[in-house]
């Protein structure tokens, strides 16, 4: 799984993202991320796989709350809505079912999705509202320097938690294919270009797809979730994984010390777009049917 | 009033029963029906928070030849069809009032137990075997109501056409028995009342049947507020179900679906502003509803409207607070909340209609205003309001203007973008996602023109002043009455200032007091926010004393007044949960006129 096979040269890679055409996807605002910060991977990889889908960048909005992963809309060339603290996906919604024609992508850490924000993932997933919800784990709150989130390992200390952390971690994987998400996926950030092919392949889903990044806080996790140790911990899906098995996908997604990369789930559904074409039918057929029976009744 | 006046149709008829007698549904049957016969309607229906239970129901209506503005203090006729509740309203009807009750009751009546014992001396009973003769009629004694209802139009010959066609459309899509069975009942009781002498509870004149061009439709003030949203030509719309406001997406869930509008039920308020603010940004037409509750958790989104600038509009039907407060009873104490209920300094529009109709022009100019200042508009609607079913004549041509946003030209596309351009009226252009080269994000954080964040002091007072000066022009907005005054002209010694549903009292209130010689007006003020104050205070230097009535306890809206005019008010501030008493105010504009009488003297 190493990235890096031969030297690279600067001006070899230049030409070759010049090329590519994702810059088109690039803003010319400079991230404000920790240098080192996985962040930087997840820009790269969504780039990379708007380029790869030709999603015109006119017709994508990336949705934000509150944290870290917030300041994303302003570093991408496409419309954005940073929004508040935990309300990423219902903003996203409003924003799909006004007009399905864009493609939504929903991005936050672990406290913005699954401490303020916990109420409304279910909900989102079981619409199936068709968008992606990259989610960005750094079990720890960057933005306010270095507090425990709801992913937080036990005994971790940081500066709400100086007698460690005394509360066990949530299994945001678990949850979200028990809520019935139609595509569940792992990456980590230190797998870029893997990460790209899953960002792809979550856009690619129609439906709501959720994508879990493993990544280390750089400066605020010296200890339990840093490059060196999620390296070590990171593993791939067992070859013979069958996507389709939700059991199957709960099976993995509990092994906790050693976190699975690639696509725990996928199941096709109708999405709430087609649900709310779905009702526009009905009252419209109900109409006409009305409208026949008044002619009928006047012929008669 | 002189006796040599022909005397004119004022009838206030009150049902009242247990959940579950169909008391209600009784009373619908009359106010629909006499507002077909061209007659102008009020009603108001009193319900307990529990479907069953048996908790008091009473539906009260008044029936008039011309129009009016409130429920009246005391009704004509109380019917009873639970004598148990409606012993308590005995007090509410008025000499050579009518009491009409049953009575053959099924079982042994306690002492004290049956209504006849508690009618005062003025009032006419009327006892009837209601059961009895529904059983008759229909084999059931489920029909009690309709035999009432009939038994009552009967007394008044009121068109007995009318009812059965009312009856008819009312049970439509049920089996035919439903209708003839009601109809049968109706029909048995209106027998009975025809053929009883009517002793004076009020007159009722016949009516031609269509007046004017436009017919009247019975309608309350969440349907009106519907209509308004689908001829302004709502698109999306999110709720979470709330008392009193949920009708209005109940409604909307049947009929935006018709034009290819999309709601969808979310999983609280907050979502549910959010939802809106996210269509919003798209472009398209987005409202929510809730109630005082569901507005306190919206707040925090709101300013995230007012701060990015996105248009939605959020109906709000106040009930008695705080907290879970009194669900089923009318108050105004949410305005403090709708205008300054948000983190900042975060102002925004806020129209709070006084009738029925009003409901329809605020919730369609919502929209309009929404869509050209680029920031979010409540609606304040109250319970009594919501709920109050008045005769509305709709105009025949849509009032509403479908596109408002100030669009982006060729010119203001362009690397980067400026979202938040500054201009002459400091509207800025708005792109839309899907349009080509105007990518953007936009953001609850101060940001420059371009909506980056930018916390610097020059840019934070220049946003600041843009999101506030950009409303201004709100108070001119084109064809919406923002406030009017009614009554006497130039100077007078009581002003009555007066905001939302409590606004028919207060005119009910001023025109008693006109005719007793009282030097009065009354104002009404629509928008709550911005305050209207070019209107406002050249009235108040026309009022010698000005009296605020309305349905708090601190007086928010009496406090806004003289917050934006710095001028002093007084104050009439009542908690009772249900509309304000006409006398109480009638008693406060005496008192104060004798006071300013007195001023002038010395």
């Amino acid at each position: 799984m190493t990235d890096i096979k031969k030297p690279v040269y600067l001006e070899e890679k230049l030409e070759e993202v010049t090329q590519s055409g994702r810059l088109e996807y690039r803003s010319k605002s400079l991230p404000t991320w920790c240098p080192g910060c996985g962040y930087f991977s997840i820009v790269e990889g969504m780039t990379a796989a708007l380029n790869r889908l030709q999603v015109q960048p006119k017709d994508t909005v990336v949705v934000t709350g509150i944290g870290c992963a917030s300041r994303f809309p302003f570093f991408v060339n496409t419309y954005g809505f940073h929004t508040l603290h935990g309300r990423a996906l219902p903003v996203a919604t409003g924003i799909k079912v006004a007009n399905e024609k864009l493609t939504v992508i929903a991005v936050g850490g672990d406290g913005d999705a699954f401490a303020i924000g916990g109420a409304h993932i279910p909900h989102a997933a079981r619409r199936n509202v068709d968008m992606t919800y990259v989610l960005f784990v750094i079990v720890i709150y960057g933005l306010t320097k270095g507090q425990t989130s709801p992913t937080s390992v036990l005994g971790f200390k940081t500066g709400t938690s100086p007698y460690e952390n005394q509360d066990a971690p949530l299994n945001p994987l678990m949850m979200l294919l028990s809520y019935g998400a139609g595509w569940v996926g792992q990456a980590y950030a230190g797998h870029p270009h893997h990460l790209a092919d899953m960002i792809h392949q979550a856009i690619a889903h129609r439906g709501f797809s959720y994508l879990h990044v493993l990544s280390p806080c750089v400066t605020f996790d010296k200890t339990t979730k840093t490059y060196k140790n999620l390296g070590v911990m990171v593993r791939d899906l067992p070859e013979d994984h069958d996507d389709s098995d939700q059991m199957a996908a709960m099976g993995e997604a509990a092994r906790t010390e050693a976190p699975a990369m690639g696509v725990f789930y996928q199941k096709d559904r109708p999405t709430l777009g087609d649900g709310l074409q779905e009702i526009v039918k009905r009252a419209r057929g109900t109409r006409t049917a009305g409208k026949r029976r008044a002619a009928r009744q006047a012929a008669e | 009033m002189s006796r040599k006046r022909k005397p004119v149709t004022d009838i206030q008829i009150a049902i009242c029963g247990s959940a579950g007698d169909g008391t209600i549904a009784a009373g619908d049957i009359l106010k629909r029906a006499m507002a077909r016969a061209g007659y102008k309607v009020i009603a108001f229906d009193l319900y307990p928070a529990e479907i069953r239970g048996f908790g008091k129901c009473i539906a009260r209506t008044r029936i008039t030849a011309n129009q009016v503005y409130s429920m009246k203090q005391k009704s004509d006729v109380l019917i009873s069809l639970d004598d148990s509740h409606a012993i308590p309203h005995v007090d509410e009807v008025c000499d050579y009032g009518a009491i009409i009750y049953e009575d053959n009751p099924m079982s042994k009546v306690e002492e004290g137990g049956h209504i006849s014992g508690h009618a005062a001396p003025a009032h006419i009973p009327y006892g009837i075997p209601f059961r009895e003769m529904s059983e008759r009629a229909t084999g059931s004694a489920r029909s009690r109501n309709m035999v009432a209802v009939g038994y009552i139009a009967g007394l008044y010959g009121m068109p007995q056409k009318i009812f059965h066609e009312i009856v008819t459309a009312k049970f439509k899509g049920k089996a035919a028995v439903v209708t003839t069975g009601n109809i049968a009942a109706f029909d048995a009781g209106y027998e009975a009342g025809a053929a009883t002498i009517r002793l004076d509870f009020g007159v009722l004149e016949s009516r031609s049947r269509r007046r004017g061009k436009a017919d009247l439709v019975m309608m309350n003030g969440n349907a009106a507020t519907v209509r308004g949203c689908l001829d302004a030509g709502i698109e999306t719309f999110f709720g979470y179900p709330i008392t009193p406001a949920t009708s209005i997406m109940e409604i909307l869930a049947a009929e935006m679906p018709k034009t290819g509008g999309r709601l969808v039920q979310t999983e609280d308020e907050i979502s549910a502003v959010a939802a809106a603010i996210g269509a919003g940004y798209t472009g398209a037409r987005s409202a929510t509803a809730t109630s005082g509750p569901g507005l306190a958790l919206m707040t925090e989104m709101l300013g995230l409207g007012t701060i990015a600038e996105v248009p939605s509009v959020i109906f709000v039907s106040q009930r008695g607070g705080p907290s879970t407060g009194m669900p089923t009873k009318t108050e105004q104490s949410d305005l403090n909340l709708a205008v300054f209920g948000v983190a900042g300094d975060g102002q925004r529009i806020v129209l709070a209609p006084t009738n029925v109709e009003g409901c329809y022009k605020c919730a369609g100019k919502a929209f309009e205003m929404a869509e050209q200042y680029q920031t979010p508009v409540i609606v304040l609607l109250d319970l009594y309001l919501s709920n109050r079913y008045e005769a509305v004549a709709f105009p025949e041509k849509n009032p509403f203007v479908r596109k408002c946003s100030k669009g982006v030209s060729r010119r203001g596309t362009g690397s980067p973008y400026s979202r938040y351009a500054i201009t002459d009226d400091w509207v800025s252009p708005r792109a839309v996602p899907g349009t080509e080269g105007c990518q953007h994000a936009i953001t609850g954080l101060e940001h420059d023109v371009f909506g980056r964040p930018n916390d610097q002091a020059h840019v934070h007072e220049m946003m600041s002043r843009k999101r506030h000066e950009k409303l201004e022009a709100a108070i001119n907005h084109p064809d919406i009455t923002i406030s009017k005054r009614f009554g006497d002209r130039g100077k007078v010694d009581v002003g009555l200032l007066g905001w939302g549903s409590t606004f028919g009292e207060i005119l009910e209130a001023m025109f008693v007091a006109q005719k007793e010689g009282i030097k009065c007006a009354a104002m009404k003020v629509v928008m709550l926010s911005p305050f209207p104050k070019p209107a406002v205070v050249p009235y108040l230097d026309d009022c010698a004393e000005v009296l605020v009535p309305e349905l708090n306890y601190e007086g928010q809206f009496a406090d806004l007044v003289t917050s934006a005019t710095g001028r002093p008010v007084n104050r009439l501030n009542r908690v009772p949960g249900t509309p304000m008493r006409v006398d109480e105010i009638l008693a406060e504009i005496r008192r104060l006129a004798d006071g300013a009488k007195q001023m002038a003297a010395e």
